[in-house]
């Protein structure tokens, strides 16, 4: 058996056959309920925030807890196109969002409007967190805030803007955030159709950001953000601008991020800050953790093993969901450093004697 | 029957003639109520209601309330009801009849019954509704404190003479403070209004002497309606004055809540604090240890006599032992493969965090409470309205204690030695001959000690809940990270500070404004000082 089936194309011919083959055509004869599509559906956006998380955990070193705060922002701006593309069509048949006339607004607030339109929506939806991890990202990184220090700060934010949001008069839902989605460019989300189609367009997305991903670390610049794991300050000795990157790498993890939500909120029809709470980000992480951190893939099997786990689990035995959860995250943390993949990877070493554990002193570089 | 009932009716009136005569027939009428039928009850009502009498009142109110009971053939009604989960509630016993008093238990502490005790003595509804007259007066004796205050504030502002002795003789009955003032602020109110101009000075300045929740309004409304313009300057600058008075109270309660809450911020932090210094670890669990210390007061309460206060005391040093000695199992089972990796620290004592408030929800539920000690309950009220609470008094106390413990530990004493040295130079500390693991385990012990202590307080504040911790586990965070961490003066510097911010912050802003904005001057503050107040001086700092 000479390498012509690696984990890596096994993994590759699992992930097309199984979720672009099987679960699609399953559906379309009738034996995959829409239900289930449309979780994995979901996955697939959480897959592509935690890929955002491994660029700048895993490969990079910085730990930001705020990730689920940028998944929501892009979930809000493309939830309040849709509340706002149904208005008139509520229970009040308003001209604002049901939610505001139980508060007694009577105007749209000036920071709705431009969520009329699709285009303007989707823009939003990615510059918002872009624009926010680059004002934020500068000013940290400027002020060289790192390591624990930085992943503290974030998680303050977090928390700090998950108030924000739980607040009426912010004119975000509150605590219920925003539901009761109609349709999205005209198709109607309670249709299978609509379901499968947002399934399958969340799955693209994840194919082309993980290629995306994979460009890039191998690019120089996914050279330079191992380099600042393995010693930022050598790094930064030898003329590197560390804090460009730092930032760069940010913003690209934020827009992942958003684009995630951006696809979970009309899959979901619900989006609520409980999205974005301090456990939220944090579990993002362990997403990756669990996967396997410093590898996209790890990443992708993390986020989806993870979610499907917990369905099975909440829905089995709910009570204990959060014992076998602390107990991965313990477990993962000090034998698995690695995570999942590494452990694929350590398996098919053993079985084919071939060692993967080559390159850089503390991960390997490449996918 | 009916004939005996349309005989009595007749006959009330007559005979509250005859009761007025002697205090007896008072006495028969009570027994009636005990054990007559219910016409014969009704009519005891009535001519109890008409006497007049305001001893009868609390009785009269009990019934009113539906809470009138026999225990030991007394009359009784109950109280407050006593905080605990062992088996049924119990509620505080007051005698009301003859005399209206609390019942006292053989060792003279004060009597608490389940209802399963107590005989309830019942009345139809039709009886009942024959009290609707009177009950504006009866809730002056209600057993609740918040129906009192409700009677005494529904009486200000009447023009009305007639009512003035019931609410001086409901008055002398009264014992807490707050209504006291308030009853006290009602007669006036009324006396103001209804007598002659002449007096009028007297009663606006006993109004301001008293100073009641309702004072500055009651002033402001009578200078309104004054036509005098003497009585109405003197008003209006009386009102003014409390005005002044007030805000300036208001400022002195924020410093304390910035005080109280910037105590509560350090306690946590500062175990926080010597963990991360001497280990790298950022304990994500430390939160965790706060509810197991909490709920080591909650089990110690259950285990002691619920009525006696011995239960806080005794728990102190054993929420300290709990969760210190959880501290050090966690430490050497998974806590020490983590030296020096505070990322990786950070998410797996996430993982032990969620595993313990797990636990903690199976085994004790969701809200429990711990019943605050009698010595801890009430505030001391240095000027009126600037009342300091003594539960938050006892722990800006317990938190002055903690950071004297830890400095002396630090600085006195060899322990602390060894701990500074291997915060500076592990490697360096263990050729030295210093076991840094024995010493790691030591600390964490410490430190988790210390993070159960303030959750044994923190029961005085709040529920006893599984997250509890997650509360104020974000924002001690903060404390540390402004103060540098693993530097003890810069984790009470900031703690006070963050406090204090916050404080004066939430009295502008609403708490969640203030929040954003506090962590946005820290952002800014760490732009000029990214490690902190106190950053360690020397070598180590970079990677």
């Amino acid at each position: 058996m000479k390498k012509y089936l690696t984990a890596d194309s096994l993994f590759y011919i699992l992930l097309i056959t199984v979720f672009l083959i099987v679960l699609p055509l399953g559906n379309i004869l009738g034996f995959v309920s829409n239900n289930t599509i449309s979780l994995w559906g979901r996955y697939f956006c959480f897959a592509i925030a935690a890929l955002g998380i491994d660029l700048i955990w895993g490969y990079t070193g910085v730990l930001s807890m705020c990730q689920a705060f940028f998944f929501c922002l892009g979930g809000y701006s493309i939830a309040m196109h849709m509340l706002l593309s149904a208005t008139g069509k509520g229970v009040y048949s308003a001209a604002i969002p049901d939610f505001m006339v139980w508060n007694q607004v009577e105007t749209l607030p000036f920071f709705w409007e431009p969520f009329h339109s699709f285009g303007l929506s989707l823009m939003l939806a990615l510059a918002l967190p872009a624009i926010f991890a680059f004002l934020f990202g500068f000013f940290v990184f400027r002020s060289r805030i790192k390591g624990v220090y930085f992943a503290i700060i974030t998680q303050a934010l977090a928390l700090a803007v998950w108030l924000i949001f739980l607040r009426n008069e912010t004119m975000l839902g509150g605590t219920n955030g925003l539901t009761d989605f109609k349709s999205l460019l005209g198709f109607e989300l309670s249709n299978p159709k609509t379901k499968l189609g947002l399934y399958l367009i969340a799955f693209l997305t994840l194919c082309g950001t993980f290629l995306f991903c994979r460009w890039l670390v191998n690019s120089k610049f996914g050279k330079v953000l191992v380099g600042i794991l393995d010693s930022e300050s050598r790094l930064s000795f030898t003329a590197y601008n560390v804090v460009n990157y730092k930032v760069a790498v940010f913003v690209i993890a934020a827009v992942l991020a958003a684009i995630g939500g951006v696809l979970y909120a009309p899959q979901t029809g619900i989006i609520t800050p409980g999205r974005m709470d301090v456990k939220a980000s944090i579990e993002m992480v362990m997403w990756v953790a669990l996967g396997g951190r410093g590898r996209l893939k790890g990443a992708i099997i993390g986020a989806l093993l993870v979610n499907y786990l917990y369905s099975v689990c909440t829905s089995l035995f709910p009570e204990s969901w959060l014992y076998i959860l602390g107990i991965l995250f313990i477990l993962t943390v000090l034998f698995f450093e690695k995570g999942f993949w590494g452990l694929i990877e350590m398996l098919e070493a053993k079985l084919t004697g071939w060692s993967p554990a080559k390159g850089s002193e503390s991960l390997k570089a490449n996918v | 029957m009916k004939y005996i009932f349309y005989f009595l009716l007749v006959f009330a009136l007559p005979m509250r003639l005859l009761a007025e005569s002697s205090v007896n027939d008072t006495q028969i009428q009570v027994n009636t109520l005990i054990s007559g039928s219910d016409s014969l009850k009704a009519v005891a009502i009535n001519s109890l209601v008409a006497s007049e009498k305001t001893e009868v009142y609390p009785l009269l109110s009990a019934i009113n309330d539906k809470k009138l009971f026999l225990y030991n053939n007394i009359l009784i009604t109950i109280g407050e009801k006593l905080s605990s989960d062992i088996g049924a509630d119990k509620f505080k016993i007051l005698q009301v009849y003859p005399e209206y008093k609390e019942l006292t238990s053989d060792n003279g502490n004060f009597l608490f019954l389940p209802i399963s005790e107590l005989k309830e003595v019942e009345f139809s509804r039709s009886s009942r509704l024959l009290l609707a007259p009177i009950t504006p007066y009866l809730n002056l004796l209600s057993p609740e404190v918040e129906k009192r205050k409700l009677a005494y504030s529904q009486f200000q502002g009447l023009k009305d003479k007639a009512i003035l002795p019931k609410l001086y003789s409901a008055l002398a009955q009264e014992k807490h403070q707050e209504i006291l003032r308030l009853g006290r602020e009602t007669i006036f109110s009324i006396q103001l209004n209804s007598s002659p101009a002449a007096s009028h000075k007297m009663w606006i300045d006993s109004l301001t002497l008293n100073w009641g929740p309702n004072t500055q309004s009651i002033l402001e409304e009578y200078a309104a309606a004054q036509s005098n313009p003497e009585l109405k300057n003197i008003a209006s600058a009386k009102a003014e004055e409390l005005q002044t008075k007030h805000e300036r109270l208001r400022m002195f309660q924020n410093v304390f809540s910035g005080l109280s809450l910037g105590s509560i911020l350090i306690m946590i932090a500062l175990g926080l604090s010597i963990v991360y210094g001497l280990a790298g670890v950022i304990n994500m669990a430390h939160g965790e240890f706060l509810m197991i210390g909490a709920y080591t007061t909650y089990c110690i309460q259950s285990i002691m006599s619920p009525t006696s206060d011995l239960f806080f005391w005794v728990s102190l040093p054993l929420a300290f032992l709990v969760s210190g000695i959880w501290g050090f199992v966690i430490e050497r089972l998974i806590i020490r493969h983590l030296y020096s990796r505070p990322l990786e620290s950070m998410l797996a004592t996430w993982g032990v965090g969620l595993v313990l408030v797990q636990i903690a929800r199976s085994l004790f539920g969701d809200l429990t409470a711990v019943r605050t000690p009698s010595m801890l309950s009430g505030g001391w009220e240095i000027v009126q309205h600037l009342v300091l609470p003594y539960n938050r008094l006892f722990i800006i106390f317990l938190s002055a204690f903690m950071i004297t413990a830890t400095y002396l530990v630090l600085y006195k004493s060899r322990l602390g030695l060894q701990i500074r040295a291997v915060t500076q130079n592990r490697r360096m500390s263990s050729c030295l001959g210093i076991e840094t693991n024995k010493l790691d385990a030591m600390t964490f012990f410490l430190g988790s000690g210390l993070a159960g202590l303030a959750g044994a307080a923190m029961t005085l504040i709040g529920n006893v809940v599984p997250d509890m911790g997650q509360t104020y586990i974000v924002d001690s965070f903060l404390v540390v990270v402004t103060g540098g961490v693993g530097n003890i003066a810069g984790s009470i510097v900031s703690g006070f500070g963050i406090g204090f911010l916050f404080k004066m912050l939430e009295s502008f802003f609403q708490a969640v404004y203030g929040k954003v904005l506090i962590l946005t001057l820290i952002i800014l503050f760490l732009q000029y000082k990214p490690k902190g107040l106190f950053p360690d001086k020397g070598r180590i700092g970079e990677d």
